[in-house]
This record gives structure tokens, sequence and C-alpha cells, in this order.
């Protein structure tokens, strides 16, 4: 201990690293230690066993016809990233900064040359990054059977899904990470965004159909009642990306076919886009104002 | 929930001896006028006119190849034969040729360029008497394509008729038969057009004909005896629609994602006594939709054989539907695979006779004694399917988790099963195998190219696993707030 | 190379620190001393821009609050105790604060061996011992030799020798030109390490005083800290103050103020008394204050 080693002298004044330098350490960090994580390969492969599951149903299910059943096949996939997406995305944003906190490391880091947006923009890059992977390998091994089943399925359909359920999580994320920022302890962070998850999975859509059929709402207000969720608005882009109409979700899909047409994909891609940005907003607007303890 | 299926390779064999045949049957389709090099200088006008003056009754009158801009009225019996590449130009304004003699015969011709005035209802190619053949043409940019009025026993042949670009409520019909009794229409090709439409004609057969982007592919009006085999119909409104008619026979047709509005690949409307085999109808939002049908209780509506798959709602009963039986028929991967409109019942339809019932992709039973036939009853009563039957707004709600919770909800708790819609008493294990003229549309061959997304999918995935594991040691496993706190040193 | 001026930050309705001015120059070295909750962590945390506080705190001209990365650069930091990425290989961890330094790539060996962690590169951070961890922490703040070293309590973790050696690395660089701001508790730490004591008390900085007076009048103030079995503990307190001497009962036992030149008296009157003294302790006035009753305010809680 008492070798001290040489230290050169005092005085060199060094400049900060910049704000993208510093934004990709911290994002290269928090993505290995996700990668590294239980959780990450405990989602990666669920994802991956139910989407196969789903590929292999419907790629024997083709029937007499021959023909594929890749409508199908999106449904379920579309079904299984709207179970497992926003759970994954969630938990992992909720647990990130809550448990820097409560390890002493968030005030540890942010005692460092660094600033506190760097650090939780670094973070979302790095979950980010290990969210696409995790979307990447499930939907490509997907894409691989049915390729091998011999489906005839269009593949901008696969890449498509795939960069939608990445544009979902990078919105679950962005909660998931406005939740961490509200938590002093990470267990209440992924409780609570679990609690969230229940919420927009299913009590927001079953609280819509009471409505639809208690208050005989109507279509347009439905329809914009259901942009308001998250999970609503991935699905009908989703739909609306492959079919280029929403005609299978019935008189309100009709009506938003019709009613603006190929401006869906600006309304949806606004909505998603409000469900990355405001609650990242929020989260980084809470971390400069508390302090980090 | 798995179709046990172990055909699809043969089916798979037949698409692959018969597809070059329909490769070339296209074609010959597609190449009516024969290709010479184009013409653009403007023939003499009203030289059509005098050489058709100058005719006798029997004369072929063979064109040569060149741009004719006048109106053309064939009023005595000859055949009128494009040599090369004649195009007959209405230059945007009103009809093109009109048919007043019977027996006329038209070959060959590019007839184009129609005026847009739906109330003048201007036509390339109008026949208003008997035992015309309308045969080879093409038609492009018309608003009303071939309109037989009075013309019975005339033949439409191999024709292909493309619609002008506009609105669906401002396009004509591409083919049209008013009173035209024994009229064959076979091998013709309609796009882009309105509807392909038969008023008052009965004994009409149509055949291997194609349509698609229209709104109605196929439309009977009043049209009685009417046989409908091995056309396809794909991504119009409506496949084909009858319509108060009766001794309609559709066979071995091809129904592919007709998605309007209404949206049905066949729909029945107050049809009697008519019989769908065989036909092959998927990715329709509606696969048949029955309205009052059959008409009458002379003979049952007879639906055997058919493949209804990957449709939003396999079959749609209106309440008003009764009397229809439904044998051997695959229903595979609809969303719904049975709907009833409102609250109406299906106690007038029979999804089985005797031993034979249909194959069901949601079939959950099993057959022990290996006869092929479930051991268990197949009903339909899934909870969601029931909602969305009453409260078709709910359809928005559809692949979402929340429509499994309910369908769950349905299955744990009897007091809210919905009665079951309908029962399969011999549901089949497996699907029937049936041989199809192969289809226009479908592409085929993407697999290669799926194959390649998933590979760079993984390799994305992999790419960046990889970056992240680089440097770092494999270990799994993270452990919140475990700090030591043994204090000691070394 | 610190100015702190006029510092106030409240929890809540409590101030934590209030009115704090201190100036140290390039090379000074000085000691927080107070009781826990007067305010030494709480004024760490402020110099490093962790709590929101008003007033103004530079370091090296840069204004903490404004320019805080440019401002923490200067500055190394060895926190109380800290929860590092537990699944972070400790070469990796040297590597990953370099990189927020500015390094382009961190020495990782050379780093560790000068704070004695020769051999431990490859481990985790979860299989180091405190004061291992304690180790790495200040390996860490040393990367890129910074002008300042602000340390909040580093040795309480540590068991005596660990501690000795850490003093010794500290004095070494506080000699080399270092700028140390710690917060203590421990007179010998303050002793060797410090050039002047910032006192604290209640938030407030009672005063500023150079290291030497300061040392002494602790040892003026001196408080015997006598721990002795409960049941004769009321008889010692009557024996003491018979000669004199101004005991008080405390949970453990006794806390007896002596005279610097008198310290072992104590000792003498209960060993007549064949009172047995289980062990002892000479604390600071401030600190005796404190002991038994004392609750740890919010601020200091790891």
């Amino acid at each position: 201990m008492s070798a001290l080693g040489i230290l050169p002298t005092v005085g060199v004044e060094r400049t900060p690293p910049s704000v993208l330098r510093n934004t990709m350490t911290i994002a290269q960090r928090e993505l290995r230690e996700a990668v590294r994580s239980r959780w990450f390969l405990l989602y990666t492969l669920a994802f991956a066993v139910l989407g196969l599951a789903v590929s292999f149903v419907s790629a024997s299910g083709s029937g007499g016809s021959g023909l594929s059943g890749f409508g199908r096949t999106t449904a379920g996939l579309v079904n299984i990233v709207l179970l497992v997406v926003p759970l994954m995305a969630l938990t992992a944003g909720a647990a990130s900064i809550a448990s820097d906190r409560e390890r002493g490391m968030l005030s540890y880091v942010f005692a460092q040359p660094v600033w506190r947006l760097e650090v939780l923009l670094g973070k979302y890059i790095g979950l980010a990054a290990s969210l696409l992977a995790s979307l990447s390998l499930g939907l490509g091994a997907c894409a691989v059977i049915l390729a091998w089943k011999g489906i005839a399925a269009r593949p901008a359909s696969i890449v498509w899904l795939t960069g939608l359920s990445f544009a979902l999580a990078l919105g679950m994320l962005s909660v998931g990470m406005l939740i961490s920022a509200l938590a002093r302890k990470a267990s209440v962070a992924v409780g609570t965004a679990i609690f969230v998850w229940l919420i927009l999975v299913f009590v927001s859509d079953l609280a819509l159909m009471a409505g639809t059929v208690a208050l005989r709402l109507r279509i347009e207000e439905l329809f914009l009642l259901s942009l308001l969720n998250p999970l609503q608005v991935f699905k009908m882009w989703t739909l609306h990306g492959v079919d280029a109409t929403l005609d299978v979700l019935g008189p309100a899909g009709l009506y938003a076919s019709e009613e603006y047409g190929a401006r869906l994909h600006v309304m949806f891609g606004a909505f998603m886009l409000a469900w990355v940005v405001l609650p990242l907003s929020a989260a980084a607007a809470m971390l400069s104002r508390r302090s980090p303890l | 929930m798995t179709p046990r299926c172990v055909h699809v390779p043969c089916t798979l064999v037949v698409c692959l001896v018969l597809g070059p045949w329909g490769v070339a049957q296209a074609r010959s389709v597609e190449q009516g006028a024969p290709a010479t090099p184009v013409v653009s200088a403007p023939a003499e006008p009203g030289v059509l006119g005098r050489r058709i003056a100058a005719a006798g009754a029997g004369d072929i009158i063979e064109v040569e190849a060149g741009v004719y801009t006048e109106r053309i009225r064939i009023n005595k019996p000859v055949t009128v034969v494009a040599r090369g590449r004649a195009v007959l130009d209405g230059g945007g304004n009103g009809d093109i040729v009109e048919i007043t003699a019977p027996g006329v015969t038209l070959r060959g011709f590019t007839i184009r360029n129609t005026g847009i005035d739906l109330d003048q209802e201007n036509t390339a190619v109008r026949v208003l008497a008997p035992r015309a053949t309308i045969e080879d043409n093409t038609l492009e940019d018309i608003l009303f394509g071939i309109d037989l009025r009075e013309a019975p026993d005339s033949i439409v042949r191999r024709n292909t008729i493309g619609g002008k670009a506009l609105d669906i409520a401002r396009r004509g019909d591409g083919l049209r038969l008013w009173r035209s009794d024994r009229t064959i229409i076979e091998r013709n090709t309609i796009h882009n057009g309105r509807d392909a439409i038969v008023w008052y004609s009965a004994d009409v057969e149509v055949r291997n004909n194609y349509a698609y982007e229209c709104r109605y592919g196929l439309h009977l009006m009043f049209s009685d005896r009417v046989t409908i085999t091995e056309n396809e119909f794909s991504r119009n409104s409506v496949g084909i629609y009858l319509m108060y008619s009766a001794r309609v026979e559709l066979r071995q047709n091809r129904l592919i994602g007709n998605r309007g509005p209404s949206g049905y690949g066949i729909g029945l409307k107050e049809t009697d006594q008519f019989s769908v085999r065989e036909n092959l109808i998927v990715g329709n939002r509606a696969g048949v939709y029955i309205d009052g049908s059959p008409f009458t209780d002379k003979q049952p509506g007879v639906f055997v054989r058919n493949t209804l798959a990957y449709n939003d709602i396999g079959i749609t009963f209106l309440p008003s539907a009764r009397g229809n039986e439904l044998t051997d028929n695959n229903f595979i991967d609809n969303i719904d695979q049975v709907s009833i409109a409102g609250r109406g019942s299906l106690d007038a339809n029979r999804f089985w006779k005797g031993e034979r019932g249909n194959f069901w992709s949601d079939y959950s039973g099993y057959d022990q004694n290996r006869d092929g036939v479930g051991d268990f009853v197949h009903e339909s009563r899934t909870l969601f399917e029931n909602l969305m039957d009453r409260e078709p707004a709910l359809r928005l709600f559809l692949f979402s988790p929340a429509q499994q919770a309910i369908e769950f909800v349905g299955r744990a708790l009897p007091a809210v099963r919905p009665e079951a819609k309908f029962t399969d008493e011999v549901p089949l294990m497996r699907p029937v195998s049936i041989e199809f003229v192969p289809g226009h549309g479908e592409g085929r061959g993407t697999s290669r190219l799926l194959l390649i997304s998933g590979v760079v999918l993984l390799g994305l995935g992999g790419g960046i696993l990889a970056s992240a594991r680089d440097g770092a040691r494999d270990r799994i496993g993270r452990h919140p707030g475990a700090v030591g706190r043994e204090g000691e040193i070394g | 190379m610190i100015r702190i001026e006029n510092i106030a930050m409240r929890f809540g309705k409590t101030a934590a620190v209030n009115g704090v001015s201190l100036h140290l120059d390039s090379g000074d070295s000085v000691a927080l001393w107070g009781a826990n909750g007067a305010g030494k962590t709480t004024l760490i945390r402020c110099v490093l821009g962790l709590l929101r506080y008003r007033g103004r705190i530079t370091l090296g001209g840069h204004d903490v609050r404004r320019h805080g990365k440019r401002a923490r650069l200067l500055v190394g930091y060895v926190p109380q105790e800290i929860g590092f990425y537990d699944d972070l290989g400790v070469a990796e961890a040297v590597r990953f604060f370099g990189r927020l330094k500015g390094l382009s790539h961190a020495d990782a060996g050379a780093t560790l061996d000068r704070v004695g962690l020769h051999g431990h590169e490859h481990k985790r951070i979860r299989e180091l011992s405190g004061g291992m961890k304690q180790r790495l922490a200040l390996a860490i703040a040393l990367l890129g030799d910074p002008a300042v070293l602000v340390l909040d309590e580093v040795t309480a973790s540590l068991d005596a020798v660990g501690r000795g050696e850490f003093l010794a690395l500290l004095e070494q660089l506080s000699g080399m030109g270092r700028t140390l701001l710690f917060a203590s508790h421990r007179i010998e730490e303050v002793a060797s390490l410090a050039k002047r004591v910032a006192v604290l008390e209640h938030g407030r900085l009672k005063e500023v005083v150079p290291c030497g007076d300061f040392a002494a009048r602790i040892a003026r103030n001196a408080v015997l800290h006598l721990s002795i079995a409960a049941p004769i503990r009321k008889r010692a307190v009557e024996l003491l103050s018979a000669e004199g001497l101004a005991p008080q009962l405390n949970g453990a036992g006794l806390l007896v103020p002596v005279a610097p030149e008198h310290k072992a008296v104590p000792f003498r009157i209960l060993a007549d008394a064949h009172i047995p003294v289980d062990d002892f302790e000479l604390v600071s006035h401030e600190h005796a204050a404190r002991i038994g009753t004392e609750r740890m305010p919010e601020e200091d809680r790891p």
C-alpha cells in the first residue's frame, strides 16, 4: 500500500470528456450489466420460445391451401410482444436508477465529472441496446423457422414487427426509467413497474371494453381513447403496416383507416414518440432536481 | 389447436406440376395482341368506317397496325381483326366501338381512352346485338369496358380490361351483361374497374377469369343457372356477390384478400338453390357472407369441400340465413371461424351431416379410435367471439392480452360461458385435401428473403451481445444491494 | 483551490448546513470536525454538486453548479462506504471510471498497484472485502491525478492496520501538493493529515483553527470513556465523584472529563477500589456529548 508509484505533478488541466463519450461509456457499461443479468437471459428465452411456438403452430396449420398464414403468425407474435416486451422494458428501466441509488452508486457516479443527463441517457441507450438484442434474437429465430418451414411470408412484415417492437420497448423503457427516477428503492420501483404493466396490458383495455359496452362509446371515441395506450398504438401500427388497413379490427379499425388513411403512420408515430420522449424528459427533470441519495 | 396436417407436401406437388402451365396460360391472356412495333402516327380519319361500309356480310376486315382515332360502328355481321398492333383510341371522349349487328367478331385490338362521363356511360365496346364474339382485346384506360345489352349467346374471351385510375366511385364497370342469356365469359382479366356485373342473364358461364382491385369481382343480379368456375378474385372489395339469383354453382374459385369495408370472398343475398364447392377462400375480411339465403326451402344451401383460411371471419351469417348445410369444409385459423351477426342463432343451419362434419383448426379434442373423426363434439363458444358478435366495435381489442384474459375467464367460469354458437358432432381430425387450379396472385419463393431477414436480425442481436461481452468474462447473475461489509484489510 | 461561500442547504425544515464559508488554497488540507449530524457529509456532497445548495462553491475557479463537470474533473472522491456494481471486474471498474474522467486508457494494473490491490485485477468487486473496496475507491479517486481529494470518513470501515496504511498514503499525497478536504471523527487522523480544522456544529461553521491548536485543545478537553460492568458502575461514579471528578453514566459505562496531565487518575482510583475497567477510549468533548444518546441523522446514513 505504501508503494505509491510515480505520480506526475499536478497542474495540467484536462478537459472533461464530451457528452457523447460519457453517454457511450455509461451505455456500454449498462449494456454489459444488462446482458449479464439473468433477467435478460430469462426474458430473451421466454420471448424466443413463445415466438417459436407460434411460428411452428402457424407453419403446420397452413392446411389444405398451401398458403401461408403469416397474417396469423404476425398476430400471434404481436400478442407475445404485447405481453413480454412491455414487462421486460418496464422492469429493466425501473431497476436501473433505483438500484443504483439503493447501492449508493448513483451519487458516486454523479460525483464523477459527468452530467446527470449523460448518466440517464447512457443508461437508456445501454438498456435499449440490450432490449434490441433480445428482440432481434427472438424474432430473428422466428423468421428463420418460418423460412425453414417454407412459409411464404413477406420478409418486410417481420422486419416491421421487429422495428415496432423496439419502438414499444423504447417507450416502455422510458416509463420504467421515470418510475425509477421517482422511487427510492429498487423493489418499490420494480413493483410499480409491474403494476403499470398490468394496467397497460389488461386493466385499461378491459376498462375501455366495459366503457364501450356500458357508455355506448362511438367508434371514433373508442379509437381515439385507444390511442392513449401505447400497446394499442403498437398493435394498430403493426397491423396497419402489414396490411395497410385496420379493417381486421372491426368498425373502429375501419373508421381509422377510412378517416385517416396513410396519415395513421404519422399519428401512431407521434403517439409512440410521445411515450418515449415525455417520460424520459420527466425522468431527466426528476433526476436533476432531486438529490441522488 | 395444431391441425395435424400432412398433406401440405401433396399440395405443393400439385402446385409445382401445374405451375408452369398456369404461367403460360396467364401469359397468353396478357399477350392477346401480337407484339409488333408501335405505330404512333395516327391513321387517316374515317378509314375504318369506310372499310366497314364497303364490306359485305361475313367479310373479314383485317386492320393493320396503327392508331385509329375514329368512333367505330359495326352494323353488319363481319369479323374485324387486328393485324399487328392496331389501336382504337377514343381520345378521352365518349364511346369507342359500337356493335349493332348480330354475329360480329372483334378480335385483337388495343382499345383505349374513353371519356369519363358516368351518366353517358362512356364505353370501350358496346354490343347491342346477339352472338357477338369479343376476344383477345386489350382495353386500357377505359370507363366502361365491354357492355353487352340484350346480346345473348355472346362470347367474351381472353380480353384484358384495365380501368381508369379513378376513385372507385367514379369508375365504370369493366364488364356488364344486360339480358344476355347463354353468354360465355372466360379467361378475361379485369382490373381497376368498378364491377363485373351480370343483370337478368340466365345460363351464363363464367370461367377462368381473373379480377383484381375492382369493387365487385363478379356480381350477379337476378341471373339464374349461372356457373362460376375456376375464377380468381383477389384484392377486390368483394369477390363474388350473388343477389336475387337461383341455381348458381360456384366451384374451384379462388377468393383471396378481398377486404373492402364490406369485404366478402363470397356474398349471398336472397339467392336460392346454390352450391358452393371446393373454393379457396383466404384472407378476406369475411370469407362468406350469407343473408337470406337460401331464399326458399326447395334445396338447402350447399357448402362442401371449401377451404376457409385466415379470414377475419370465416363465415358470417345474418339471422335471416337459414337452411345451409356445411360439410367437409376446412376452417383454418380464421380469427372468428363462424360468426352470427347480432343476437341471432345458427340453429337453422347445419355444420355436419351424417358422418361428415368439417375440419376446425381450433378443435381441441382427439381421436382415440383413429377413424378420422374427433371423439368429442366441436362446440364453438369463446366468450370474446360471443362479445364481438354482439358488439362488433370490440374487435378493436383483437390480438391483445386482454382478449385472452376474457377468453380465459370464459373457460374458467361456467357462469359467464356463452351458449355454444353451433356444434359439429363429427368434426374431422384432418383437413380435407383439395386440388386447386393454380392462382395468379400469390407471391412464392419469398422464403429465402425471409431467411435472410431472420439471419440479419439474429446477426444484429448477436452483434450487440458480442459487443457487450467484449473484454468481459462470462458470468451471469446480479445481486442488487449485496454490499460487502467485512471491513478488514488484507 | 476550493472556495465555499456562504453555503446553505436544507433537508425539509432542518438546516443541514447554514452560512458556511471556507477557502482552501492549493496544497491545503482541511479536516471537517464535528459530531454526527453537524453537516460534514452534507458539506462534502455540496462541494461535489450532489446536493442543491444556496450560495456558491468553486473548484479551481469553476462553479460547481454551473460547470459541475469541469469542476469535478479536478476532484478525486472517496465516499464513506461504496456500493460498486457488484458484477464489475476490478480492472473493468478502473477503466470505466477512467473513461468518465477523460483518460483514453487507464492503466488498471499500475493504478491498482498504487493502492496495494496488485493481483486482484481479475476479481469481481463483490469478491472484495470492505477494506479492499475502499482501496479500490481510492485508486479510482486517484485516476487522472486530481488536484483535490475529497474524503468522507474513509477509514470508518477499516481496522487499525488498514487505517494506518491508508493514512500513510494520504499523507504522502498531501505532501505532494494535493489539496485535501476530509471529514473525520478521529483525532489521530486529523492530527496527522490536516493543516487546519474546520469545526462544524449544528450545520454552522464554528471556527477554523490550525491543526496544532486544535490537537492541544482536544487533548485539554479530553474525556475518558470507561467500560465498566453494569452492577458496579454506580459505585464507580460515587468513588470518582468523591475524588472531585465529574463522571457521567452512559449506556456502556462512564464518561469522565480529565485534565490532560492527569488522564490516568481515574484508573488509579478505580484500581484501588478493585473495580475492573474492561476498556477505555479517549474521546473529544463534542463526541462525548453525543455518545450513547445520539441517533444518526438522515444525511449520514449509508
